[in-house]
C-alpha cells in the first residue's frame, strides 16, 4: 500500500495535466480512491508520469543475442552492473544483457516494454530471456509477413485458411501480436533477393505480391480481434525515395488499424545517397488527416549502436557499404535477421537526415496519440538514450545548436530547423507512456486511474530535462518502489501478457502436414508450452467475451 | 570476430543445394544429419532430394562421409587455414600461384571447380567440425570458413555453421550470453561478467593452476584434457556433478550422481543452429537433478555470510586510469 | 627514489593490481599505497598483504619478485617508469598512453594490449597477443613501442594500428595477423602464419619465414626507410642490417584475400 501525496500529475489518458493531487495504491499493486496506512511518499514539487512504455523495441531473444556475441568490446567499455545481494550482474551497452535492460529501462522510470520481433521458431528463447528481465511487464510480437506457410495459403487466394495459420501461431509462439516486416522481402533473401515493388509477385511465389501480404494481413489481424493493430515495417526500408512505398502502404491500409514501425526510416525522398533527403512533411499530412494510424519515431542519436533487423537485404547492403561485422541468422519458414554493428554521425549527411527526420515526424505530426517516442533499439539508438530525445522534442533552442553540428549541405534536406513547436510536459507524457499504452490495447497501462496498474515515475523538477528524466526520484512498479534515489531497491518480476486468438479446432490437423514438410523438428514440440511464461496475463481475443 | 553468416537447419534442408562438410565426419558424429536435414531430404525447392543436391567433403582423410560425398577434397593435414584462404583471395579473383595452391594438397583445377560450384550454387552451406575448431589455429580456422561464407553472399546465398559436440554446449552458450555477454571464458571475479579466452577458459585456468576450486557439472576434464590440468584438479577441491561416476569423478573430494538430462531430467537443449527444443524426459531416475542439487547449494550459500564485506563494492576495471 | 615493493606472499590464484601504476601512485603516501585495493580472486585486499612498500610519492616504480601471477600491472599509466626484477604477470602496460615499463625477467599473454604509446621493454620472454586487439575490438596498439628480447607467442600485433614492435627470440603463428600498420621486426623469425589477412603495415624478418599462399613476391631490394629505421633502432641495441654488401630484404606484399597493401621483408644475407 502506498500513497503519493502533492505530485503535480500528469494523466493524459484522464485529462489531467499537471494538476497537483495525491494517488493511492492498494496492496494489489492498482490504483485506488484512497489507502490507510502502508508508505507515504511525499511528491511535493516533484512531477508524476505514468511509467513508460516501449512500443517497440529488441531485447530479447535471438536476433539481439546474436548481437551480443558480436560484440564483446562494446561490453568491455560499458557500464557494469556490479552484483550485490539483490541485484544481478550485467552489462550495458548497446545489446545489453538481460537483468541489465531490467535494471536500465526501470532506472529510467519506463515499466513496459513490448519485443517487437519474435520468430515463432525460437519464441521459447525470446520468453527465457523476458523472463531474466527483471521489473518490466512485457508483451511480444510474432513475425508473421513471410511465413511461408501463411503466404502459400494466401497465394493461393484461401483468405479465411491464412488467418487460421495465423491465429495457430500467434498462440504457438505465446505472443501478444502480429509483426509484418518488408512483407514478402524477407522470404526473397533467402534466395539473396528482395521485394521492393508492392504490386510485383515475390520471389518464389506467381501472384502474391507484398501489397496484397499487407492488406490481408492487417485484415486478419482485426478479424481475430486482436489488442494491438497489425504493427508494420514497411517494404524498402532506409531506401532514398521510399518515401512512395509508405504511401502506397498506407494507401493499402486504408479503413484497417495499423501502426507504422519507426516511420523514421520510411520517410525519405531523394533518389540516391548523394540526394537523400527528409520528407516527413509528406508522411506527417497523411498521419494528420488520418487519426485512426499510430506510428512509432525510430529517432536516430548520434553515436555508437547497432543495428538489428528481420530486413535481411538491408542489412548485406549496410555491411558491404560500411565493411563493419556482419550477422545474419535466417529462420526456416519463418523470417530473418541481420545485424551490424553501425555509428552515426552528425557529419554523415545521410545520418544527419536521419537524425532530423526522426524528430520532424514527433514535431509534425499534430497529435501525440498517434506517434510514439522510439528508436527501434537498438537500430537508430539505444534505449537508454531517449531523455536525450526527450530533450529535443521539449527544448527548441537544444535543437538549434545540434543543428549547428550538421553541414550546411544538409540544411535544404531536412525542414527541422523551421519547426518551433516544443512538447509539452504532458505530451510527453502521451508519447512516452499513455499514447503506446492505448496503442497495444493496455488498458491498465500508461494511465493513473482506479483499476490501472501502479506503474509510475516521479521526477524532480529540473530545468535540465536530459537530468530529469534520466534520474527519476521514484520509479513504483506494481505499488512497489523499484527505484529510490537511483538505488534500485526491488527487483521483482514482472508479467507478461498473451493473447489467445478465436482458432478453428482443425487447424492443427491442416497445420501439421505442412509444417513437418519444411520444419526440422517435431510438431508436437513446437509450440510454447504455456508454464514456460513467468506470470502470463492471457486475454482471450474470441468473439464470445468481445474486448 | 567479424560476424557470422547462418541460418536454422530448416533453411538447409527447403533450399541448400550445396553442402560442403569440412574437417569433421557426420556419418560418424552426426549419424542423422543428412537423412534428417541435408542431403537426403525432398523439400518444395529440391523435389528430387540428393539428386538435386552436391555434397563435398573436405578433410585431412578419407572417413566413412566420404562414401556419401559427391566430390573429396584431402587437405594436407594443418593446412586447412591456408586453403580457405587461398579460396578468399581466388574468389575476389586474385592470383595464387600453382605451387602455392599445390601445398594445400589440391590442384588447382580442383579449387578452380569448387570456386565454380559454389559461385553457382543457389544456396551453399558449410559445416565445419573439429578437424577445423580444434586443429592448429583453431579459432581462427573457424573464422576463416565463417568469413569466406559472409563474402560468398557478394555472389550468391551462403552460410555456415559449427556441428557441435556432445552436450547442450549451445545451450550453456546461449544462456551465458544474454546473461552476461560472452559465451564462455568468463570471470566474476569483480562482480561483473568479464571475457578474455585464454585466460579464463577452463582448460587454460587449469593448465596455469588459476583457480582454488572446481565445480565440473556434466563434463569430464580429467579425461580430455593435459596432464598438467588433471594434476591441478587432484590438488585442489573438486566437486563433480554427473550421472556417471567420471574420469574426474574419480580425483574429486564429492561426487554427486544426478539424473541424465533429456532421459530423466527436463529442460531445454539448444540444437546446434540454436532452436530451442523442450528435454520430456522418458524414464525416471532415483537421482535429483543437477538443476536441484544447483539450487540447494544456492540455498545453502545464501545462508552464509555474503562474499563481500559489508558495504564493499568491487570497481570496474575499466574504472582505474 | 622509486618507491619499491617486494612480493612478500605468492598469490594462489591470479592477483589483479592495476593500481600498480605511477599515475595512481605519483602521489600517494606509502600508508596510502599499502591501502590501495588489490583483487585476489574475487576477494578485495590491501596492496600491503602482498607486497612490502618502501617509499612514496614517485612516479617511478621499482617491483621485485616472482611476479607472474600478477596481472594489469602499468595498466592506462600515462608517466613515470616501472621496473619489474623478476617475471610478471598478463595485461602488462596494456591501454597505456605514455611512460616506460622495463621486465628483467619474463612477461606473460597480452602485453601492451591496445596501447596507445609509451614503451615496453622485456629482456626475457612475452607470451602471445602482444600489442594485440583484445576479442572483438577492431583495433591493437595504436602507437608506441614493445622490445622483446626473448621469444614470444601468437598473435603478436595483432590487429595493431601503429608502431612498432621488435622480437628478439622466434615468435610462434599469427604474428602480425590482420595488421593495420606499424611494424614488426623478427630478429629470430616466426612460425606459421604470419602476416596472415593483413591489411597494411610491415614486417621484417631477419630469418626465412614460411609464408601465407596469398603473398606474392616481387623482388630482392631494400626499401629507402630502412636505413632510417635501422638508426631508429639502434640506440636500443637491435641491429638492422642494410647495407648491399651484407644482403637485401626480398619483398613479398599481400595478404591477397584482404589487400595488397601489407609487406613482409625477409633478409637474405649475401652469400
Amino acid at each position: 500500500m502506498l500513497r503519493i501525496t502533492g505530485g503535480k500529475v500528469y494523466d493524459p489518458a484522464h485529462g489531467i495535466d499537471g494538476v497537483v493531487k495525491d494517488l493511492f495504491v492498494d496492496d494489489h499493486g492498482r490504483f485506488t480512491s484512497s489507502v490507510e496506512g502502508g508508505r507515504t511518499i511525499d511528491a511535493t514539487g516533484m512531477i508524476v508520469f505514468p511509467g513508460g512504455v516501449d512500443v517497440h523495441t529488441h531485447v530479447a531473444g535471438g536476433a539481439i543475442n546474436f548481437a551480443r556475441a558480436m560484440t564483446p568490446e562494446d561490453h568491455r567499455r560499458t557500464q557494469a552492473f556490479i552484483r550485490t545481494k539483490t541485484r544481478r550482474s550485467g552489462l550495458g551497452g548497446m545489446a545489453p544483457t538481460t537483468f541489465a535492460t531490467g535494471y536500465l529501462y526501470a532506472g529510467m522510470g519506463w515499466t513496459t516494454v513490448n519485443e517487437a520481433a519474435v520468430p515463432v521458431l525460437s519464441a521459447r528463447h525470446t520468453h527465457e530471456e523476458l523472463a531474466d528481465i527483471p521489473i518490466v511487464d512485457k508483451t511480444s510480437l510474432t513475425l508473421m509477413a513471410n511465413n511461408e506457410i501463411m503466404l502459400d495459403q494466401m497465394e493461393k487466394g484461401e483468405f479465411e485458411r491464412a488467418k487460421q495459420v495465423v491465429a495457430w501461431y500467434l498462440w504457438a509462439a505465446k505472443s501478444y501480436g502480429i509483426k509484418a516486416v518488408n512483407p514478402g522481402g524477407v522470404a526473397a533473401w533467402k534466395w539473396g533477393k528482395d521485394a521492393k515493388q508492392l504490386s510485383s509477385p515475390i520471389e518464389g511465389y506467381s501472384k502474391l505480391t507484398p501489397g496484397v501480404i499487407i492488406t490481408q494481413l492487417a485484415r486478419i489481424c482485426d478479424e481475430l480481434n486482436l489488442p494491438h493493430p497489425m504493427h508494420l515495417h514497411c517494404n524498402n526500408l532506409g531506401v532514398p525515395g521510399n518515401i512512395s512505398t509508405t504511401l502506397e502502404t498506407l494507401k493499402h491500409l486504408e479503413g484497417q488499424r495499423a501502426h507504422i514501425a519507426h516511420s523514421q526510416y520510411h520517410a525519405y525522398g531523394g533518389d540516391g545517397w548523394e540526394t537523400i533527403c527528409s520528407e516527413t512533411v509528406q508522411l506527417a499530412e497523411y498521419f494528420n488527416s488520418h487519426p485512426g494510424i499510430t506510428t512509432d519515431a525510430g529517432a536516430v542519436v548520434f553515436g555508437n549502436t547497432i543495428t538489428i533487423t528481420a530486413d535481411g537485404p538491408w542489412q548485406h547492403l549496410l555491411y558491404k557499404l560500411t565493411g563493419r561485422k556482419w550477422g545474419n541468422l535466417d529462420v526456416e519458414n519463418e523470417t530473418g535477421c541481420g545485424i551490424v554493428p553501425y555509428t552515426y554521425r552528425p557529419s554523415n549527411l545521410v545520418n544527419a537526415v536521419q537524425w532530423a527526420a526522426g524528430l520532424e515526424l514527433l514535431l509534425l505530426i499534430r497529435d501525440p496519440w498517434q506517434v510514439f517516442l522510439s528508436t527501434d533499439h537498438p537500430n537508430g539508438g539505444c534505449f537508454w538514450r531517449y531523455p536525450e530525445i526527450i530533450e529535443l522534442l521539449m527544448c527548441a533552442d537544444v535543437r538549434k545548436e545540434c543543428l549547428k553540428a550538421i553541414p550546411d549541405r544538409v540544411k535544404s534536406k531536412i525542414t527541422l530547423a523551421e519547426i518551433d513547436r516544443e512538447y509539452t510536459l504532458g505530451e510527453i507524457a502521451i508519447a512516452m507512456s499513455a499514447g503506446p499504452a492505448r496503442a497495444l490495447g493496455l488498458a491498465r497501462k500508461g494511465n493513473l486511474g482506479i483499476g490501472s496498474d501502479a506503474d509510475l515515475v516521479i521526477y524532480e523538477e529540473d530545468t535540465n530535462i536530459q537530468k530529469m528524466f534520466g534520474h527519476p526520484r521514484y520509479v513504483i512498479k506494481a505499488g512497489e518502489v523499484v527505484i529510490e534515489d537511483g538505488d534500485i531497491r526491488e527487483a521483482p518480476q514482472g508479467r507478461e501478457y498473451l493473447v489467445k486468438p478465436a482458432c478453428d479446432p482443425g487447424t492443427d490437423e491442416f497445420m501439421r502436414p505442412l509444417f513437418e514438410d519444411c520444419y526440422t523438428m517435431s510438431f508436437e514440440n513446437y509450440p510454447v508450452e504455456l508454464e514456460r511464461i513467468e506470470h502470463p496475463e492471457i486475454r482471450d481475443c474470441s468473439e464470445a467475451t468481445g474486448k | 570476430m567479424g560476424g557470422k553468416v547462418t541460418c536454422t537447419l530448416g533453411e538447409v534442408k527447403q533450399r541448400a543445394d550445396f553442402i560442403v562438410y569440412w574437417g569433421g565426419n557426420p556419418a560418424e558424429c552426426h549419424p542423422r544429419h543428412f537423412t534428417k536435414y541435408t542431403i537426403m531430404q525432398k523439400s518444395k525447392f529440391l523435389p528430387r532430394g540428393r539428386k538435386d543436391r552436391t555434397m563435398v567433403l573436405v578433410d585431412i582423410r578419407e572417413t566413412k562421409s566420404a562414401k556419401a560425398a559427391d566430390i573429396f577434397l584431402q587437405v594436407r593435414p594443418g593446412k586447412d587455414f591456408e586453403l580457405i584462404t587461398i579460396l578468399r583471395a581466388l574468389v575476389k579473383g586474385r592470383f595464387v600461384s600453382d605451387e602455392q595452391i599445390a601445398e594445400t594438397g589440391l590442384s588447382r583445377e580442383a579449387i578452380d571447380d569448387l570456386i565454380a560450384r559454389m559461385k553457382a550454387a543457389k544456396f551453399g552451406c558449410m559445416f565445419f567440425g573439429m578437424g577445423l575448431s580444434m586443429t592448429r589455429g583453431k579459432h581462427m580456422n573457424s573464422a576463416a570458413l565463417l568469413t569466406l561464407a559472409a563474402e560468398m553472399n557478394a555472389f550468391t546465398k551462403f552460410v555456415a555453421m559449427p556441428m557441435r559436440g556432445h552436450g547442450n554446449v549451445t545451450g550453456a552458450d546461449v544462456i551465458m550470453r544474454w546473461q552476461t555477454g560472452f559465451p564462455f571464458g568468463i570471470s566474476f571475479n569483480r562482480g561483473y561478467p568479464r571475457y578474455n579466452p585464454g585466460e579464463f577458459s577452463t582448460v587454460d585456468v587449469l593448465v596455469r593452476g588459476d583457480c582454488d576450486a572446481a565445480f565440473i557439472i556434466g563434463a569430464d576434464p580429467g579425461a580430455t584434457m593435459p596432464e598438467p590440468a588433471i594434476e591441478h584438479l587432484k590438488r585442489v577441491p573438486t566437486i563433480v556433478l554427473d550421472p556417471h561416476v567420471t574420469h574426474t569423478s574419480r580425483l574429486s573430494r564429492v561426487h554427486i550422481t544426478t539424473a541424465a538430462q533429456g532421459i530423466s531430467a527436463p529442460g531445454t537443449a539448444y540444437r546446434m543452429d540454436e532452436i530451442p527444443m523442450p528435454l520430456k524426459p522418458a524414464l525416471k531416475s532415483p537421482y535429483p537433478t543437477d538443476e536441484e542439487v544447483v539450487r540447494r547449494i544456492n540455498e545453502a550459500i545464501a545462508n552464509k555470510p555474503f562474499w563481500l564485506p559489508d558495504g564493499s563494492q568491487p570497481q570496474m576495471i575499466n574504472l582505474q586510469g | 627514489m622509486p618507491t619499491t615493493f617486494h612480493l612478500k606472499r605468492q598469490p594462489t590464484v591470479p592477483l589483479e593490481a592495476e593500481v600498480l601504476s605511477p599515475d595512481i601512485l605519483g602521489e600517494l603516501s606509502n600508508s596510502e599505497i599499502r591501502a590501495l585495493t588489490v583483487y585476489h580472486g574475487k576477494r578485495q585486499l590491501p596492496l600491503g598483504d602482498f607486497f612490502d612498500v618502501e617509499g612514496e610519492r614517485s612516479t617511478n616504480l621499482l617491483l621485485r619478485g616472482d611476479l607472474n601471477k600478477v596481472r594489469w600491472i602499468g595498466r592506462a599509466m600515462s608517466k613515470g617508469t616501472i621496473t619489474v626484477r623478476g617475471s610478471v604477470g598478463m595485461h602488462l602496460g596494456a591501454y597505456m598512453t605514455g611512460g616506460r615499463i622495463v621486465v628483467h625477467g619474463n612477461a606473460s599473454d597480452w602485453i601492451g594490449a591496445e596501447m596507445k604509446n609509451g614503451f615496453i621493454h622485456v629482456h626475457g620472454n612475452a607470451g602471445g597477443q602482444v600489442g594485440a586487439a583484445y576479442r572483438g575490438s577492431l583495433a591493437g596498439m595504436k602507437n608506441g613501442m614493445i622490445v622483446i628480447d626473448g621469444s614470444a607467442g601468437l598473435e603478436v600485433g595483432m590487429r595493431m594500428r601503429r608502431g612498432t614492435i621488435v622480437v628478439g627470440g622466434p615468435a610462434r603463428d599469427f604474428t602480425g595477423l590482420q595488421m593495420k600498420g606499424g611494424t614488426i621486426v623478427l630478429l629470430a623469425g616466426a612460425e606459421i602464419r604470419t602476416g596472415a589477412w593483413m591489411n597494411r603495415g610491415t614486417i621484417i624478418s631477419m630469418k626465412p619465414l614460411p609464408l601465407m599462399p596469398t603473398f606474392i613476391s616481387s623482388g630482392a631490394a631494400t626499401p629507402t626507410f630502412l636505413p632510417v629505421y635501422a638508426q631508429f633502432l639502434k640506440p636500443l641495441g637491435i641491429h638492422l642490417p642494410f647495407r648491399a654488401a651484407e644482403g637485401a630484404y626480398r619483398l613479398y606484399s599481400g595478404d591477397l584475400s584482404v589487400s595488397d597493401k601489407g609487406e613482409i621483408l625477409v633478409w637474405q644475407p649475401a652469400l
